[in-house]
């Protein structure tokens, strides 16, 4: 995800990063990875402290600018065959969200125009 | 549902999708969250997710039937000819190039397609569903390394669209160098680049140096160069039972 300003809510890194943060930790599926004291219950978060903890490197661009890599602490894209959440536009700009299609099998295709 | 991977953003998309018109979600993915959520590492590439939400084949290469003769012959048309590209000759050669390796690319059309209709009669009893043991283990290495491209490469995606290409080169190149093995990564970056086919529907395919500009080229490898590498018979990794 990308990181514009040191202090980073917990919305935004929800969103950003597809990890939910729990009182027991940083949650994706049913995978839990604990987080120092403090970054579970309240609102701002130590990004550092949580990068960490995760495995997430942080790629600096400018004072201004970085980015922080996805969790690499299982050593695998997925911690959890539970589907990650992915909520895209469509052509008109609508959103859409994966979890929309549970109760149907989905095959999900990935495209580029080059 | 389809997803377009595309930094450029859904107008590239809208030609495709609305000539396909079609029935089931068409998403437009500008910063290729799907690369890094669920693995994709080259186009097209197939997630298969089952009622419950549970992924049950990781990303891999993923093919259609073949096209209908129509559609076919127009794919295959020609691109048309560029006359002020020049030198004439470099370009020939170069298309001769990509049409050789793209040639050798090999395709397991007939066995995913079997396999997808077998998954969708047949659901969680079928062969090809696999465990969630097996679809962690197949959904790709992420090291340090991986994650450091994927951070790269957001950076990248992120400079291009503020206008910035030359700070966005630099990125691309590090992703580049860490993770050679996503070519998602890398056919991204070479079709922002100029073509030698502008304004033809091949144009963003053309991914390497403009004839006679060798030297300009800003990345150190391209389609040609680096599907002779591996050898494009290995572009797509076949599929697995």
């Amino acid at each position: 995800m990308l990181i514009t300003n040191k202090a980073i809510d917990r919305d935004e890194f929800e969103r950003g990063t597809g990890w939910t943060l729990k009182p027991e930790g940083a949650c994706r599926g049913e995978v839990c990875v604990p987080l120092p004291m403090g970054n579970a219950d309240g609102g701002a978060i130590d990004i550092d402290a949580v990068a960490e903890s995760l495995g997430m490197p942080l790629v600096r661009h400018s004072d201004a600018l970085a980015a922080l890599g996805p969790a690499t602490f299982g050593g695998n894209v997925l911690a959890t065959a539970e589907a990650p959440e992915l909520v895209l536009p469509n052509l008109d700009g609508n959103p859409f969200d994966l979890a929309s299609l549970r109760g149907k099998k989905v095959v999900m295709v990935a495209w580029s125009p080059y | 549902m389809t997803v377009c991977l595309d930094t450029v953003g859904a107008e590239a998309a809208r030609p495709f999708i609305e000539r396909a018109n079609p029935e089931h979600p068409s998403l437009i993915d500008i910063a290729h969250v799907v690369d890094e959520r669920f693995g994709v590492v080259n186009i097209p590439n197939s997630i298969w997710i089952d009622e419950d939400g549970i992924i049950v084949r990781p990303a891999e290469a993923a093919w259609a039937l073949e096209l209908a003769p129509a559609d076919a012959a127009d794919a295959d048309a020609p691109p048309p000819a560029s006359p002020d590209a020049a030198p004439q000759d470099a370009m020939g050669k170069r298309m001769a190039e990509m049409m050789g390796a793209a040639s050798q690319i090999v395709s397991d059309r007939d066995r995913y397609v079997a396999a997808l209709r077998d998954w969708a009669e047949h659901g969680a009893e079928s062969d090809f569903a696999l465990s969630p043991d097996e679809v962690i283990a197949r959904s790709g290495r992420r090291g340090v390394p991986e994650s450091t491209a994927a951070a790269e490469f957001e950076l990248a995606q992120h400079l291009y669209r503020a206008g910035d290409h030359d700070a966005a080169r630099q990125h691309f190149r590090e992703a580049h160098r860490l993770h050679p093995d996503n070519w998602t990564y890398k056919r991204q970056a070479w079709s922002l680049e100029p073509s030698a086919l502008e304004g033809s529907p091949m144009a963003r395919f053309w991914q390497g140096p403009l004839p006679g500009k060798e030297t300009d080229w800003a990345y150190e490898g391209d389609w040609v160069k680096d599907a002779n590498a591996i050898g494009p018979a290995n572009y797509y990794p076949r599929f697995k039972g």
